[in-house]
């Protein structure tokens, strides 16, 4: 899968399973509401039964005068009685309840039920029911609902990846098209830029003229396209590619791309300066440092002004590569490493040269680092470790 | 010290409100139930009455302070046919002090609460 229909496919499965979640959360919890109040309803019923039980009998005991009046309780529930103003006369609970609400309510543990007593038998004018809520019936819900949750969670997380590949085809359909085309064309290229390459390496060998000035630009042309050739081809095997990690001395690979840049760089009338610690290795496929190299280079090259100066500086500890070039606004250097992103379209290219330095400094650990200024220059600067 | 003194006080308090007590239940006795005894109007009943009507101890005690004082079968606590077999009470002569006094000692004389149980 490619990366951005990856990260299409995960912003748009992000949005749907959350709304879907969100929908289907609120729908559970009003139905976990209305459902639990049936359920306490259901309890609370025993408790009006009880309730009216108790008055009947308060009602015999007022009437009769033995000496000691047996209160009705019972086993599975907790009666008291109050008077007019609310104060407790007598009661089966371990600690005397306090009488606040009328009608009924609920806590954690216990389900209340008060009814008014009229006549107001034993001086009762209020009579409150408890009993503690049998959870059973609620937890079975709760585990229903948590299960439908799921079960919806797990069927629309399916459809949202169906709906999605649906979705992004089209996406991919065209980058699948674009990347044949590129490969497609980049290995038509590749024959006739060789030979063009090796004839003009031939002609300055073994040539009888001196090294026109047309020579020269068809030399640079020609190794323009022979590095976008280079580059295209790179981007295409990038995730098939088996690197060979070996020593790299760096130095020297920078001084040999310096020379095969220098009629780019001398026929922009650049001043090259190189400031080289000698035999810097690195563990490296060489094969991706010459596409770093490559990239800053030729586009310093490119972006810099007629008669202005690259300077190359190589430490222990990082690469900088300084221009004196146009520069890169402000708002544009955020985005400015991502695939066909280009900050100037007045010279030619993809906008695939950060790309690459990009992918090669991610995969060896390494830190990118783009200061610019418009109209003054820009300062590229990778950091071998993190 | 400090313990005899207080077990000293607690003795003299229980021993003097026992004697109140007897004293007031002896004259509301003499000066209420013994017309009641004697006509026959069983004080527990006119008590439930009390108690169902007006449900705490606080206004049982008014209610019948006021009916004591100015009786009226308009606020008798009994029914109008009980008034076809017996008189109308006289206003009793007590003080509000005393009166007040003998209607707590008759309220805590017939307190339902005190035989209320718990089944066992």
């Amino acid at each position: 899968m490619l990366n951005s229909e990856q990260s299409s496919l995960v912003r748009f499965l992000l949005i749907y399973l959350g709304s879907t979640f969100l929908l289907f959360s609120l729908a559970s919890w009003i139905f976990y509401a209305s459902a639990k109040h049936d359920l306490l309803d259901q309890q609370r019923e025993t408790l009006e039964y009880q309730s009216e039980n108790i008055k009947s009998k308060l009602r015999l005991l007022h009437k009769s005068f033995d000496d000691t009046l047996i209160y009705p309780g019972g086993n599975s529930f907790d009666s008291a009685i109050f008077d007019l103003d609310k104060a407790y006369i007598f009661g089966t609970f371990e600690n005397k309840p306090t009488l606040e609400q009328s009608d009924h309510y609920y806590d954690e543990k216990r389900l209340y039920h008060v009814v008014k007593i009229e006549p107001h038998y034993l001086g009762a004018a209020y009579l409150m029911v408890s009993k503690e809520i049998d959870k059973s019936p609620i937890a079975t819900l709760q585990e229903k609902i948590i299960w439908f949750m799921l079960g919806a969670g797990l069927f629309f997380a399916a459809l949202g990846y169906f709906l999605g590949r649906l979705f992004t085809a089209p996406m991919r359909d065209s980058i699948e098209q674009m990347n044949h085309f590129i490969q497609d064309t980049t290995h038509e290229l590749n024959t006739p830029i060789s030979t063009i390459l090796t004839n003009i390496e031939m002609i300055e060998t073994y040539g009888k003229h001196e090294k026109s000035e047309e020579l020269q630009r068809i030399e640079i042309a020609s190794k323009t396209l022979s590095r976008i050739y280079e580059d295209l081809t790179y981007l295409n095997l990038n995730h098939d590619y088996h690197r060979q990690i070996e020593s790299v001395d760096i130095t020297k690979m920078i001084e040999e791309r310096i020379v095969y840049f220098s009629a780019m760089a001398q026929s922009r009338g650049l001043t090259i300066k190189l400031e080289l610690i000698p035999k810097k290795i690195l563990e490296m496929d060489p094969n991706d440092g010459v596409r770093l190299i490559d990239n800053l280079l030729s586009n310093a090259i490119k972006y810099n002004k007629t008669k202005g100066t690259l300077t190359v500086k190589l430490t222990e500890e990082s690469l900088r590569i300084i221009d004196t070039g146009i520069g890169i606004a402000q708002k544009d250097l955020k985005g400015i490493s991502k695939r066909f992103k280009r900050a100037n379209k007045s010279e030619g290219g993809f906008g695939i040269g950060l790309d690459i330095v990009n992918q090669v400094v991610n995969s060896y650990g390494f830190v990118l680092h783009i200061t610019s200024q418009l109209q003054k220059g820009t300062e590229v600067e990778i950091r071998w470790e993190k | 010290m400090g313990k005899v003194i207080f077990l000293f006080t607690l003795l003299c308090i229980l021993v003097n409100a026992q004697d109140v007590s007897l004293e007031d239940k002896q004259q509301l006795q003499r000066e209420c139930l013994q017309c009641h005894v004697e006509q026959q109007i069983p004080s527990t009943l006119i008590y439930r009455r009390y108690l169902m009507k007006y449900s705490t101890f606080e206004r049982m005690q008014k209610a019948i302070f006021s009916y004591i004082k100015t009786p009226d079968q308009k606020h008798s606590i009994m029914p109008p046919q009980f008034f076809l077999k017996f008189p109308m009470k006289e206003a009793l002569t007590l003080d509000d002090e005393k009166l007040q006094k003998m209607i707590e000692c008759y309220l805590n004389t017939f307190d339902v609460k005190k035989k209320l149980v718990l089944p066992q």
